[in-house]
């Protein structure tokens, strides 16, 4: 019945979502920790950084991905083995978070979690709206939040995106699909992403406990940190105009203001973020022309993971240490996704080494 | 060939008419030959340096996917791949240089804005935004490259043809027809000869 309820994206209800007493945040954080402690250290990755791709895929093979690495061994070979096993494991991660956790807790993880059910419908979206092959838009689909496997290959088996969006009609998703003509993807797009922010802080509700607090706060940091680096994107691509940028802005920041930094020209821009506690963070790697923003997106993950412990450790048995360990974990698939697919297209050691987060 | 021809007065009037035409088509010729030359040179250094350029578009291009499959992943790069919903426009057109007609490649749409691209700002970052910016440039350069290395492909094609009716009339058609209006002379001549001592011996008989 769960998994029907899960199927059909329903909603837990209010009760469900105050079922704090049901929680039981010391086991569920305990086995949280333990599986943050499996995490590759960060003397791992100097030393994968001189390792050639096979020793790495068996580095990757002899490490927690093992299971993922012999399970997709028959079907994949190379850095797309390494690849989908690292998904899978992401995949599966997230599925058991959300079997470890219970009541308010699993309400909150399952909330922060359904990132990748928007990605689900974005990638079914881009690839039917492109006829792009039922097996192409599968491997694309990462099966956590509320969809299943099974429910996403009916989806992908759909022949038109029509009746995908008629699949999803009892998810919250349909009234914002049902505007979706096939003409304006990027809108349905960003407008699906801040459905995301906004279904997330009407999760965590007006925060009156110090770690509902703290987890609002974490959200809030996220929604700042993408909307600097989006900030930034639209500034370099020249767009300078309030009206286009705010409906690419998510609402709910921390301290930054889009609305007011919206009109600034660059300059300007740069020189308000100086007011900003985001400068220090960032300050080293802003210049004048900003020819490329990956130095700059690399400071603000790093900014964004630090943080995240720190608030792990202000809040020891909360949600926070829970999304901490996603985010790491994240971060973990990341580098290790480009290490080896950095050495195996034969970049430098040195630009594969500063898209690194190391924490 | 020479001995073909009937060795008479309007058979040599009509040669010299000829010869005369063939020089003055191999001096038209050797001209246009030495301007396609001169043509095929200019666009050679450009081409040179659109085709460095390319090369240089194309490794940029690669590092950025490469980067961009690396940070996000070869699924998000391709599942946004698909949301490039326009492809650029190409239309050709002709111009003349010096009777070849090259093509002219206009495009339209190659270059996009990062709100046209069809794809989502708030999901992806600027590893999208720089390798859509990197394959954008190298389709650009790819059109200025096929626009240069057709013209020369097509001068070099007229070059060669050209060359090859130089030759033909320097080496071949005009020595030929010298060699009949030489031959035509010399049957006239020695006609004329033969029928000056006919004459004289039909004199002498009738004295």
């Amino acid at each position: 019945m769960r998994l029907l309820e899960r199927f059909r994206g329903k909603k837990p209800s209010q009760s469900e979502k105050n079922k704090k007493g049901n929680t039981n945040y010391a086991y569920s954080v305990t086995r949280v920790r333990a599986m943050k402690s499996k995490l590759l250290p960060k003397e791992s990755y100097p030393r994968l950084l001189n390792m050639g791709i096979d020793e790495i895929t068996r580095f990757i093979q002899e490490s927690e991905y093992k299971n993922d690495v012999d399970e997709l061994a028959m079907k994949y070979s190379g850095g797309d083995l390494a690849e989908h096993a690292l998904n899978r494991n992401l995949a599966l991660t997230y599925d058991k978070l959300e079997r470890i956790t219970t009541g308010e807790l699993n309400y909150l993880t399952t909330a922060y979690l359904k990132r990748y059910e928007i990605w689900n419908v974005k990638t079914l979206l881009r690839g039917k709206l492109y006829n792009a092959p039922i097996e192409d838009i599968l491997e694309f689909l990462i099966a956590s939040g509320q969809f299943t496997y099974t429910f996403l290959s009916e989806l992908a088996a759909k022949p038109t995106y029509q009746e995908i969006i008629d699949a999803l009609r009892r998810t919250e998703y349909y009234s914002l699909l049902q505007t979706f003509d096939g003409t304006n993807l990027a809108y349905i797009e960003n407008e699906l992403d801040k459905m995301y922010y906004a279904s997330l802080f009407e999760a965590i509700g007006i925060p009156k406990s110090k770690d509902r607090k703290l987890f609002a706060r974490f959200i809030r940091l996220e929604v700042d940190v993408k909307n600097l680096s989006n900030l930034f994107r639209l500034k370099k691509a020249g767009v300078e105009q309030s009206d286009e940028i705010m409906p690419l802005m998510i609402e709910g920041g921390l301290e930054l203001r889009p609305e007011k930094l919206a009109h600034f020209p660059y300059g300007e821009f740069v020189n308000e973020l100086q007011k900003t506690h985001y400068w220090d963070a960032i300050s080293s790697v802003i210049d004048s022309d900003m020819t490329s923003l990956t130095s700059l997106e690399s400071r603000l993950t790093r900014y964004y993971l630090e943080s995240a412990t720190t608030f792990a450790h202000a809040s020891p048995i909360s949600i926070i240490p829970v999304m901490d360990y996603i985010i790491h974990k994240h971060n973990e698939v990341t580098n290790l996704r480009i290490i080896f697919r950095g050495k195996e297209s034969g970049l430098s050691d040195n630009l594969i080494k500063d898209q690194l987060v190391v924490i | 060939m020479a001995q073909d021809v009937k060795p008479t007065r309007s058979e040599l009037i009509e040669l010299k008419k000829k010869i005369k035409l063939s020089e003055s088509g191999h001096k038209l010729l050797k001209m246009k030959r030495d301007g396609l030359i001169l043509e095929f040179f200019k666009i050679l250094n450009e081409a040179r340096n659109v085709r460095s350029e390319l090369d240089a578009a194309y490794l940029n291009a690669a590092e950025k996917i490469n980067l961009a499959s690396a940070v996000n992943g070869m699924v998000t790069v391709r599942s946004t791949a698909f949301t490039a919903k326009e492809s650029p426009e190409i239309q050709l057109s002709g111009h003349n240089i010096m009777g070849v007609v090259v093509p002219k490649i206009n495009s339209t749409g190659v270059r996009k804005s990062l709100t046209e691209r069809g794809y989502g700002i708030i999901g992806t970052n600027s590893y999208i935004d720089e390798t859509a910016d990197a394959y954008e440039a190298l389709v650009e350069k790819i059109i200025t490259a096929a626009e240069l290395e057709t013209t020369m492909k097509r001068l070099l094609d007229e070059i060669e043809k050209t060359k090859r009716r130089v030759n033909a009339l320097e080496f071949k058609v005009i020595p030929e027809l010298i060699a009949t209006m030489k031959y035509i002379r010399f049957t006239l001549e020695e006609m004329e000869r033969e029928t000056t001592s006919r004459l004289k011996k039909v004199k002498a008989r009738m004295k």
